[in-house]
């Protein structure tokens, strides 16, 4: 078996390497079968952020394996830096601006200016509370907890509801902790 | 400079001495003109305020935080932070979650380890160095004899009565094995000689850390002569 | 020179993986119990080693070596550790560990949808890919 990746040891080796409204018309179909067997909006987001989380989880490692050179982040600035110009710039091929902090420093948002997944998407009427891209904030808060951040991650704004943009809001919970192995201390 | 701290573990395990060459404390300070403090995590560590996460950088250089991780709250607007209160008993982080304290100078400082936090850093060595000769995948391995960090190492020696000699030096440093021989000596002549010690209790000999020190010196010297003559054949 | 084993751990303590190439010393107590001695030890050293360090708050844990061994620790962001037993003479293998972490624990694990993180890896794939690395090192000895 060959592997498709096993030569392109870097991320712009294999930018190409699926196209992207292959990837869009996936998302699209995986969103409307969501849709058909879920009764309420609220269950559809939920299980969009849980899909996401999955991927999420993964995703860092595979971000991390390419990126030698991204240590671990000491400050969420540069966390939030990380993400944008390298995470998002790599798997979704935009870089969302940084914007909104709260005064504590603890919170920002990302402002999308575009969103790759909603590129041919009209939402239906009958699903007014639908968070279509809620797969991008789960993703976030995966990839974060794998890292020790504690985040909790929402949109605030979807083009696709008539907002002017794209807003997704990150908040820092807590730094999480190696476990302590048991019997020690 | 090569050596950074001697220290010396009892066969039961208690830190006997301790000594720093050097030992470079960074600092940092940062200002805050209006409520609230952006972007530091603090924590309650023991004595200290810490910061957990959340490092102030530096506008001029990237990637060398003024303030980093692990760092400890020194001083709020001048005076001193003492176990964790200021002098007029208000506690810091209260002092810090306060609007009006503000504007706020924050200064922080990589505390040195403290003399009990050795204790219990040695004696977790001195643990540790056991259950390196069990998990050893080798017959008749002995303990530890350097631990790598990134950036410095930690040598180590047992001598056959079970005393430890632990040198924290700079990565690559020449002819290690034979300093800490000559720690050992030092102890045995001036230690173990000296009619006043009483076996395994911490040592508190003069001439015992004259002579280290003179010793470390001698290292530096030479050392720094092995350096200048390799970069001058370069 | 002589690679004897690997070990896996995640965050949470639990060990990935194990995988041994050389004959090694019974230490005379259960795997679980001697891993978890292995996890205890390398999270005691990580701590020391960053609280005593002259250099920064945030020095890694990378190695120690005897007089017959060496252990070499690679620990990723996510906190992922690679512990791999050597004999005393190897030199320095970080880069090795890297790859093994790069190449084939995220190509092989990660990428397997069928993988649950956090659980016991039992790819054979992961485990073949492993062993031909391992053992295309000029070191490697049976």
């Amino acid at each position: 078996m060959s592997r498709q990746y096993g030569s392109k040891s870097t991320l712009e080796g294999r930018k190409a390497s699926v196209s992207g409204e292959l990837f869009t018309l996936t998302y699209g179909a995986l969103v409307a079968q969501l849709v058909r067997d879920y009764e309420s909006d609220d269950e559809i987001n939920k299980q969009l952020d849980k899909m996401g989380y999955n991927i999420g989880v993964r995703l860092i490692e595979d971000f991390l394996a390419r990126s030698p050179e991204v240590g671990r982040c000491h400050d969420l600035k540069t966390t939030a830096d990380i993400l944008t110009k390298q995470g998002f710039k790599t798997f979704l091929g935009i870089v969302p601006v940084i914007a909104n902090w709260s005064p504590k420093g603890d919170e920002f948002s990302l402002i999308l200016e575009s969103n790759p997944l909603t590129d041919f998407v009209e939402l239906p009427d009958d699903h007014p509370n639908l968070l279509y891209s809620n797969i991008i904030c789960g993703v976030i808060r995966g990839a974060l907890e794998m890292v020790q951040l504690d985040v909790e991650v929402w949109f605030v704004q979807d083009t696709l509801k008539g907002d002017d943009t794209a807003e997704i809001r990150v908040r820092f919970k807590k730094k999480l902790e190696d476990a302590v192995p048991a019997g020690e201390d | 400079m090569g050596i950074y701290s001697v220290y010396i573990i009892s066969k039961a395990g208690g830190l006997i001495f301790s000594h720093d060459m050097s030992y470079p404390q960074g600092e940092g300070e940062v200002e805050y003109s209006r409520y609230p403090v952006q972007g530091l995590v603090l924590e309650e560590v023991d004595r200290n305020i810490m910061l957990k996460y959340g490092e102030v950088q530096n506008p001029e250089i990237t990637g060398q935080p003024v303030i980093q991780v692990g760092y400890s709250l020194v001083s709020i607007n001048g005076e001193p932070v003492v176990n964790k209160c200021l002098p007029d008993g208000r506690t810091a982080l209260s002092v810090i979650d306060d609007p009006s304290s503000f504007p706020i100078k924050l200064k922080f400082k990589r505390l040195k380890a403290s003399i009990n936090e050795r204790i219990m850093l040695m004696s977790m060595l001195h643990s540790i160095y056991a259950i390196s000769v069990r998990l050893s995948p080798e017959e008749g391995s002995k303990g530890i004899q350097c631990l790598e960090a990134q950036h410095y190492n930690i040598n180590c020696t047992q001598t056959r009565t079970g005393v430890k000699f632990i040198v924290v030096a700079g990565k690559s440093q020449p002819k290690v094995p034979e300093l800490l021989r000559k720690i050992y000596e030092l102890y045995s002549d001036y230690v173990l000689k000296n009619p006043f010690y009483s076996l395994d209790m911490p040592i508190k000999c003069e001439l015992f850390t004259a002579n280290l020190v003179k010793v470390l010196d001698s290292y530096e010297r030479e050392r720094g002569s092995i350096y200048s003559t390799t970069t001058a054949n370069n | 020179m002589v690679a004897y084993n690997l070990y896996i751990f995640d965050r949470n303590c639990s060990c990935l993986f194990y995988r041994q190439w050389a004959k090694v010393k019974e230490c005379g107590i259960s795997p679980e119990e001697e891993r978890k001695l292995l996890y205890g030890m390398v999270y005691s050293l990580k701590s020391l080693l960053s609280r005593l360090s002259p250099v920064s708050t945030r020095d890694g844990f990378i190695g120690y070596s005897t007089d017959k061994y060496k252990l070499h620790i690679y620990e990723t962001p996510t906190g992922t550790k690679f512990i791999l037993n050597t004999d005393h003479k190897a030199g320095d293998l970080q880069e090795m560990l890297q790859h093994i972490y790069t190449k084939i624990y995220v190509e092989y694990v990660i990428k397997n949808p069928h993988y649950k993180l956090g659980t016991t890896i039992d790819s054979q794939l992961f485990v073949k890919e492993l062993d031909n690395y391992i053992q295309s090192k000029p070191f490697f000895t049976k």
